[in-house]
C-alpha cells in the first residue's frame, strides 16, 4: 500500500512540469556554484602563490638577518571556503608578522575588492539557503490542500488507507525525489571539481559531504514543513502566501535581525579603541623608555666591542622589560574584548538559531571552516607565528629582536658577505580546525535540524489526522 | 435485517450531524439499503445528501447515530468500511498529470487490488464507455464525462459491495446520462448496494429501487420506486418541498 | 470605461487578505530595517567620535615631530540607515603619517565577522527582495486568474478593447500596491524624522530619489507579473514561470555579473602589489644602507686628521643629510608604489565596470547601485576618501616638516656618538610637549549630488526601459491572449 502511495507520489511529482523547471534550475545552479568555487578557488592559489613569492623575492639579496625585520604571511585559501564563503572573504588575509607588537590581519578581500561586496558571491550554501528551501516550499505547499483543490484527496480517503500511511507515502516520495535529483547535481558537481583541477583530501570529501547532508536536512525541513501548512490550509494560495511569508522571515530576516539585536546588546569595546589604549600605552612606555636611556652610562673601555656588546645588552634588557609590559597590556585588553565578542557571538547565534536557516549557515560554515572563528585561529596561529620567527630571528643574529634599537658595526674593509637564504625564514603553515573538532562543533545544529525536521513532520501528522478533507 | 434474505449493505441507525456551527444537517436519518438495491436520495442543495457520503466516508464523525457497512460503524472501523465502500464523486477529479490507466492503476491498488493487470483496466474502460484510443491520454484534457466514466471505472475495479454515488449524472449529456443508467442497472446486477445522491428526478426514477426526498437533513419521503411508478415524481418532490406532505396516493386507478 | 476598470482593479486589490498581509509585512520590515539602521548610525556615531577625540588626544601626547602620525577615521553618512552599501566591507580609518601611504583598514566585517554572518538587513535589501517578490505574488494571476475564475470572458461579453483592459490591469494594480508600499516608506522616514538625524538638504533630495528609484523598481515587477499572467494560460505556471525569473534577477544575475567579469578582467590581488612594493623598498633600502655604510666609512677617513674637531653642529648637520637622503628614498618608494597603485586600480575599475554593466541587466542590481550611489555608501566611498586622506596626507607631512624644521636641528631624535677616546655617548634632543593644534584639519569628503547624477539618471532610464519594454511586452502578448 505505502508502495503505492510512494510509487504515485514520484510519478506525480517527476511528471510535473513544477518539477522539470525546478530540477533545471537546481541543476543549472549547482553547477554554477560549483564551477565559480572551482574557478575562484584556482585562482585564490595563484595570487596566494604568487603574493608569497613576491614576499619571498623581497628578501632576495638582504645580507643581514637583522635586516629582515618583518615577514608577511597570508591566509591560505580554503577549497571549501569557495563552496561555502562564509566570511572568508571579510577578513584579514594577510598579516605582516614582526617579531614583536601586535598582530594584525588586513586586506579582506571585500575591502580590497568591494565590486564583489555589492552583491556577494553564488556559493552552495546560499544555494542551499535560498533556493533550495523555496523550491521545497514550491514542491510541497499543495500536497494536501492541492489534492483536496484537484478533488482527488477524497477519493483517495475512500479507500481503506489510513491517513498516517497516505502522509508517509507523500513525505517519502517527495523526499526521495528531490533529494535524489539534488544528490545528482551535487554529485555532477562534486565530479566538476577534480575536472577543473581542484583536488579535494579526503578529509574535505568528508567535511562537503556533512555540508551535503546539513543541506538535505535543510531541505526535508521545508518540505515538512510545506506539508505541515498544506495539511492545516484550504487553499493552496493560503498555503503559499503562509509558507513565503515563513522562508523570508527565516532565511532573510531572522537570522540579520537576531545578529543585530542581540549582537549590539553586549558592549564591545571596538577595535579602534583598543588600537588607541594600547598606542598610549606604548607611548608611555616609549617615554620611560627613553628615560631608562637617559640613565645609561656606557662603561669605560677601550674595546669598542664590548662597548658595544655592553650597550646592546643594556638595550636587550629595558627592551625586553617594555616589550613584556606591552604585551601584557595588550594581551589584557585582547582578551577583555575576546570574552565580550565570545558572549556577544553565543547571545546572538543561539538567537538566530530560532531560524533553521541560521543552524544551517552556522553549521556548514563550521565544517567548512569559514565561521567567524577562522579569524580567531589565524590569529591565534598568526601569533604563535611570530614566537617562532622571532627565536629564529634572534638565534640567526644572536640580538634581541624586536626591542629597540640595535647597534652595529661595519667596517668597509669587512669582507662581503654572502646573502642571506630567504627560504630559511619559518613558513607559516595555516592548520583549519581538525575535523573532530569541526564536526564537534556544527552537531549542535545537526541537532537542531534533525529536531525541526521531527517537530514538522509531527506536525503535519497531527493537522493532516484532524484535516477536513470534504 | 433481511428482506426477502437479502443482507443489509448500506445502513443508517439514527444518524445525526450538527456542525460546529449550530447548523443541523442530519436528523435522525435511518435507512437501509439491500445488496441488488440502489438507493437514491432526491433533495436540494443542502439537504444533507453529500454529509451522509461524508459520515459514510469517514470524512465527517456524526455527533451521534452510526452509519454502518456490512454492520461496520464507520466512524469506529473507518479501515474496514472503507474496504467495502466505492466512492464516486460529483465532479471526478482524478491525477491531471497521469493517463487514464495510471490513475486506474494508482487507485485500484489504493483500494487494494494488487494483482490487476492493464488488460484488466482496458477492459473495465471500454465498459464504462472509454474509447480504446483516450486510455493512454493524461488526464488533463477530458471532459466531464470523461473523467466520470474512469471515476465509475475505479469504483468498479475496487469491486466492493457498497458504491456510493454523488450526484453522478449532474453535468453528463443525455446520452452519457442513459449509458451511466445501464451501467448502474449492471452494477445492481452484480450484488451491490448503491448510494446515490441527486437531484435528478427522472434519473432516480428511472434507475432507483428506492427513492428517499430530503431535505434539512430529514426524510420527508421514502418510498419503493415500484409504489411510484404511476406518480408524477415531479410534482410528488414540489409538495414535499414546499412543506405539506400530499394526500396519500389513491388507490388502484 | 478605463476608469470603471481601474477601480475595479483597485477594489479587488484592497479588499484582498493579500492586501492586508502585504501591507502589514511591508510596515514591520521597513519600521525594523529603519530602527536597526538608526541604531546602527547612532552606534558608528559615537564610535566615531570617540575614537576621534582618542586621536586628538593621541597626537596630544607626541613628543616628537619625527614620530607624529595621525589616524583619520571615516565619518558614517545618515543614508546608511537606508542603504548600509559597503559602509561594512571598506575599511574605516587610515594612518596618516610619513611612513605609509593611505590605505582604509579595519572594515567593521574584518574586525567583528559576526556581523558579516548573515550581513545587514535595511531598506534597500527589502525593497530589492521582498517588495519585488510581493509585487509578484500580486500580479502573478492578473489576467489568467480571471480567465480561471471565469470573469474574463464576463468582462470581454462586453465592448471592451483589450488596450483598456490590459492598461487599466497595470495602472490599477500599480495604484493598488502603491498604498501597502508607499505608506510604510513614509512611515519610516517619519521614523527618521522623530529620532532627530540630521539630514542635510542634500541629503533629502537624495533620499527623496531613493524613494523614487524605489518605487519604480517595483513597478518593474508589477508590470513583469502582468506580463507573465499574460503568457501562460495557467496561473500555477505564470507563478513557477515569474518565481523562476525573479530567483534569476533578483538572486543570481547581479552576482553572476560581477562573477563573471572577475573571470574576464583579470586583476592582481593587493597582497601581490603590496608585495612587489615592499620588494622594492626593501632593495631601495638596502642600498641605501651600503651608501650610508660607505659614506660613513668614507667620512671617518677624512675626519681623521681633525679628530677633535667634530662639533656638534657638524654632527646634526650629517644626520640632515641623512636625513634627507631618507626623505628621498622614501619618496621614491612612494612613487614607485603610486603608480603600482594606479595601475592596480585602473584594471580594478575596468573589472568593476564590467562587472556592474553585466549585472545591470538585472533591475535589482540595477536599483542597488543607484542606491548605493544615492546613499554614499558605494564603491566611490572608498576611493573619495582615500584621495581626501591622500591630499591631506600631504599637506600634513608638509606641515610637519615645516614644524620640525621650526623646532630645530635634532629635535625628537637621539644622538649616539662612540668615539674610539671618549667612549659612547647619548644625546637626546627632546621637545617636551609638542603643539600640534595648528595642523591641517580633515575635510571629510562630500560627494556633490550633481556629480552623481549622470549616473543614477542612466539607472533610472534602464529601469524606465525595463518597465516600457515588460509594458509592451505584456501589451502585445495580451493581444495574442486566448481569452476562452
Amino acid at each position: 500500500m505505502l508502495k503505492t502511495l510512494v510509487e504515485k507520489e514520484i510519478r506525480e511529482i517527476i511528471g510535473s512540469p513544477k518539477f522539470t523547471y525546478t530540477f533545471i534550475v537546481c541543476l543549472v545552479l549547482i553547477l554554477l556554484s560549483f564551477y565559480s568555487g572551482a574557478v575562484s578557488y584556482k585562482d585564490n592559489v595563484t595570487h596566494w602563490e604568487a603574493a608569497k613569492a613576491e614576499n619571498l623575492q623581497s628578501f632576495e639579496g638582504i645580507k643581514e638577518w637583522y635586516r629582515v625585520q618583518e615577514n608577511r604571511i597570508f591566509l591560505p585559501p580554503q577549497p571549501l571556503a569557495t563552496l561555502v564563503s562564509g566570511v572568508s572573504n571579510d577578513i584579514g588575509r594577510t598579516s605582516n608578522i614582526e617579531p614583536s607588537g601586535e598582530v594584525t590581519a588586513d586586506d579582506s578581500r571585500y575591502n580590497e575588492e568591494p565590486a564583489y561586496a555589492y552583491f556577494r558571491f553564488i556559493d552552495l550554501e546560499f544555494i542551499f539557503l535560498v533556493v533550495l528551501a523555496l523550491f521545497a516550499i514550491m514542491l510541497g505547499y499543495d500536497a494536501i490542500c492541492g489534492e483536496k483543490e484537484k478533488g482527488t484527496l477524497k477519493l483517495c480517503l475512500s479507500n481503506a488507507i489510513p491517513r498516517t500511511k497516505f502522509l508517509m507515502g507523500k513525505f517519502i516520495g517527495a523526499f526521495s525525489v528531490l533529494s535524489i535529483s539534488l544528490i545528482i547535481s551535487i554529485g555532477l558537481g562534486c565530479l566538476l571539481l577534480p575536472l577543473l583541477g581542484v583536488h579535494l583530501s579526503s578529509e574535505e570529501w568528508i567535511r562537503l559531504g556533512l555540508i551535503v547532508v546539513a543541506g538535505l536536512l535543510y531541505f526535508g525541513l521545508f518540505l515538512a514543513m510545506s506539508v505541515m501548512v498544506s495539511s492545516f490550509t484550504q487553499r493552496t494560495a493560503t498555503s503559499f502566501l503562509i509558507l513565503l511569508i515563513i522562508w523570508i522571515s527565516s532565511t532573510l530576516i531572522l537570522p540579520r535581525v537576531a545578529v543585530m539585536v542581540s549582537g549590539r546588546a553586549v558592549d564591545v569595546p571596538t577595535v579602534d579603541e583598543l588600537g588607541y589604549q594600547k598606542a598610549m600605552y606604548a607611548t608611555e612606555q616609549w617615554k620611560s623608555f627613553l628615560n631608562s636611556l637617559d640613565n645609561y652610562t656606557p662603561i669605560e673601555n677601550e674595546d669598542m666591542e664590548e662597548v658595544m656588546a655592553n650597550f646592546n645588552k643594556f638595550m636587550d634588557s629595558i627592551s625586553i622589560a617594555r616589550e613584556e609590559r606591552m604585551n601584557i597590556y595588550r594581551s589584557r585588553l585582547n582578551e577583555q574584548r575576546y570574552n565580550k565578542e565570545l558572549e556577544r557571538s553565543q547571545i546572538a547565534f543561539a538567537l538566530a538559531r530560532i531560524s533553521p536557516s541560521s543552524s544551517l549557515s552556522l553549521a556548514s560554515s563550521t565544517l567548512a571552516g569559514t565561521s567567524p572563528e577562522l579569524k580567531d585561529q589565524f590569529y591565534q596561529q598568526a601569533k604563535n607565528y611570530q614566537t617562532s620567527l622571532k627565536e629564529f630571528l634572534n638565534e640567526k643574529t644572536g640580538m634581541n629582536m624586536g626591542g629597540g634599537f640595535i647597534m652595529t658595526i661595519s667596517e668597509s674593509d669587512a669582507p662581503e658577505k654572502d646573502p642571506i637564504d630567504p627560504t630559511e625564514i619559518p613558513q607559516f603553515k595555516f592548520e583549519p580546525e581538525s575535523l573532530s573538532k569541526s564536526v564537534q562543533k556544527a552537531l549542535p545544529d545537526f541537532g537542531l535540524l534533525i529536531l525541526f525536521n521531527c517537530i514538522f513532520i509531527a506536525g503535519a501528522f497531527v493537522s493532516f489526522n484532524r484535516y477536513d478533507a470534504r | 435485517m433481511n428482506e426477502n434474505n437479502k443482507q443489509v449493505i448500506l445502513e443508517a441507525v439514527n444518524l445525526t450531524k450538527k456542525y460546529d456551527d449550530g447548523v443541523l444537517a442530519l436528523d435522525n436519518l435511518n435507512f437501509a439499503i439491500y445488496e441488488n438495491e440502489i438507493f437514491a436520495m432526491l433533495g436540494g442543495n443542502g439537504a444533507g445528501k453529500t454529509t451522509t457520503i461524508n459520515i459514510f466516508l469517514n470524512l465527517l464523525e456524526p455527533t451521534s447515530g452510526d452509519a454502518k457497512v456490512c454492520g461496520v460503524s464507520s466512524h469506529i472501523e473507518p479501515l474496514v468500511v472503507k474496504k467495502n465502500l466505492a466512492y464516486v464523486s460529483e465532479n471526478v477529479m482524478l491525477y491531471p498529470n497521469f493517463t487514464a490507466l495510471q490513475n486506474l492503476d494508482f487507485f485500484s491498488q489504493l483500494g487494494g487490488q494488487d494483482s490487476l493487470t492493464k488488460d484488466h483496466y482496458q477492459e473495465v474502460l471500454i465498459r464504462v464507455g472509454l474509447a480504446e484510443q483516450v486510455h493512454n491520454n493524461k488526464l488533463k484534457g477530458f471532459s466531464k464525462g470523461m473523467r466520470q466514466k474512469c471515476g465509475i471505472a475505479i469504483a468498479i475495479l475496487k469491486d466492493t459491495k457498497a458504491i456510493l454515488f454523488d450526484e453522478p449524472t449532474s453535468g453528463l449529456d443525455p446520452k452519457a446520462g442513459y449509458e451511466f443508467i445501464q451501467l448502474l442497472n449492471d452494477l445492481k446486477g452484480e450484488g451491490k448496494a448503491v448510494l446515490m445522491s441527486t437531484h435528478d428526478i427522472f434519473r432516480a426514477k428511472e434507475a432507483a429501487d428506492t427513492i428517499a426526498i430530503m431535505n434539512d437533513g430529514k426524510f420527508l419521503m421514502k418510498e419503493k420506486a415500484s409504489t411510484l411508478f404511476d406518480k408524477d415524481l415531479e410534482s410528488l418532490y414540489m409538495q414535499y418541498m414546499a412543506g405539506h406532505a400530499p394526500q396519500p396516493a389513491s388507490e388502484g386507478v | 470605461m478605463l476608469h470603471t476598470l481601474i477601480q475595479k482593479e483597485l477594489k479587488s486589490i484592497t479588499v484582498s487578505n493579500k492586501f492586508l498581509v502585504t501591507f502589514m509585512i511591508c510596515s514591520l520590515l521597513l519600521i525594523m530595517s529603519v530602527l536597526i539602521g538608526i541604531n546602527e548610525y547612532k552606534q558608528a556615531m559615537t564610535q566615531y567620535e570617540t575614537v576621534h577625540q582618542m586621536a586628538d588626544e593621541r597626537i596630544q601626547q607626541v613628543s616628537s615631530w619625527h614620530s607624529v602620525s595621525y589616524r583619520e577615521h571615516r565619518k558614517p553618512s545618515p543614508l546608511m540607515i537606508f542603504t548600509s552599501g559597503l559602509s561594512y566591507d571598506i575599511g574605516r580609518w587610515s594612518d596618516i603619517n610619513r611612513e605609509s601611504t593611505v590605505k582604509l583598514k579595519n572594515s567593521i566585517y574584518s574586525d567583528d565577522p559576526i556581523f558579516a554572518v548573515f550581513r545587514i538587513i535595511d531598506f534597500t535589501f527589502i525593497v530589492q527582495i521582498i517588495f519585488s517578490l510581493l509585487a509578484i505574488l500580486f500580479t502573478f494571476n492578473a489576467v489568467n486568474g480571471e480567465k480561471e475564475s471565469g470573469t474574463l470572458r464576463l468582462i470581454f461579453s462586453n465592448a471592451v478593447p483589450r488596450t483598456k483592459y490590459i492598461l487599466a490591469k497595470c495602472i490599477g494594480t500599480w495604484l493598488g500596491l502603491l498604498i501597502p508600499i508607499l505608506i510604510p516608506i513614509l512611515l519610516s522616514v517619519l521614523i527618521v524624522m522623530l529620532f532627530q538625524i540630521e539630514f542635510s538638504s542634500q541629503e533629502w533630495i537624495r533620499l527623496v530619489l531613493l524613494i523614487f528609484i524605489s518605487v519604480l523598481y517595483t513597478s518593474i515587477f508589477i508590470v513583469f507579473g502582468v506580463f507573465m499572467s499574460t503568457m501562460s494560460r495557467s496561473s500555477n505556471v505564470s507563478f513557477l514561470l515569474s518565481l523562476v525569473f525573479w530567483i534569476c534577477f533578483v538572486l543570481i544575475l547581479p552576482r553572476g555579473g560581477v562573477m563573471a567579469s572577475g573571470n574576464i578582467v583579470s586583476v592582481p590581488r593587493i597582497a601581490e602589489v603590496e608585495g612587489m612594493k615592499v620588494s622594492f623598498a626593501k632593495n631601495k633600502w638596502e642600498n641605501y644602507y651600503k651608501d650610508m655604510d660607505k659614506r660613513l666609512s668614507g667620512s671617518e677617513h677624512n675626519d681623521d686628521s681633525e679628530e677633535d674637531g667634530i662639533s656638534d653642529d657638524m654632527m646634526w648637520a650629517n644626520l640632515k643629510a641623512e636625513d634627507s637622503l631618507r626623505k628621498e628614498v622614501t619618496r621614491e618608494i612612494e612613487g614607485y608604489e603610486e603608480s603600482l597603485l594606479e595601475d592596480w586600480k585602473n584594471k580594478q575599475k575596468a573589472q568593476q565596470n564590467l562587472g556592474f554593466m553585466l549585472a545591470r541587466f538585472s533591475p535589482a542590481a540595477t536599483y542597488q547601485l543607484a542606491a548605493m550611489s544615492l546613499s554614499n555608501t558605494d564603491i566611490s566611498l572608498k576611493s573619495s576618501y582615500e584621495q581626501v586622506m591622500k591630499d591631506y596626507r600631504e599637506e600634513f607631512n608638509s606641515y610637519i616638516d615645516k614644524k620640525s624644521e621650526n623646532a630645530g636641528p635634532g629635535a625628537g631624535s637621539i644622538m649616539i656618538t662612540m668615539d674610539s677616546d671618549k667612549g659612547m655617548d647619548l644625546k637626546m634632543g627632546r621637545d617636551e610637549a609638542i603643539d600640534v593644534s595648528d595642523r591641517p584639519q580633515f575635510v571629510h569628503p562630500k560627494t556633490q549630488l550633481s556629480k552623481i547624477l549622470p549616473d543614477v539618471i542612466v539607472n533610472i532610464s534602464i529601469l524606465l526601459f525595463m518597465i516600457f519594454g515588460l509594458l509592451t511586452g505584456a501589451y502585445f502578448s495580451f493581444m495574442r491572449f486566448d481569452l476562452r
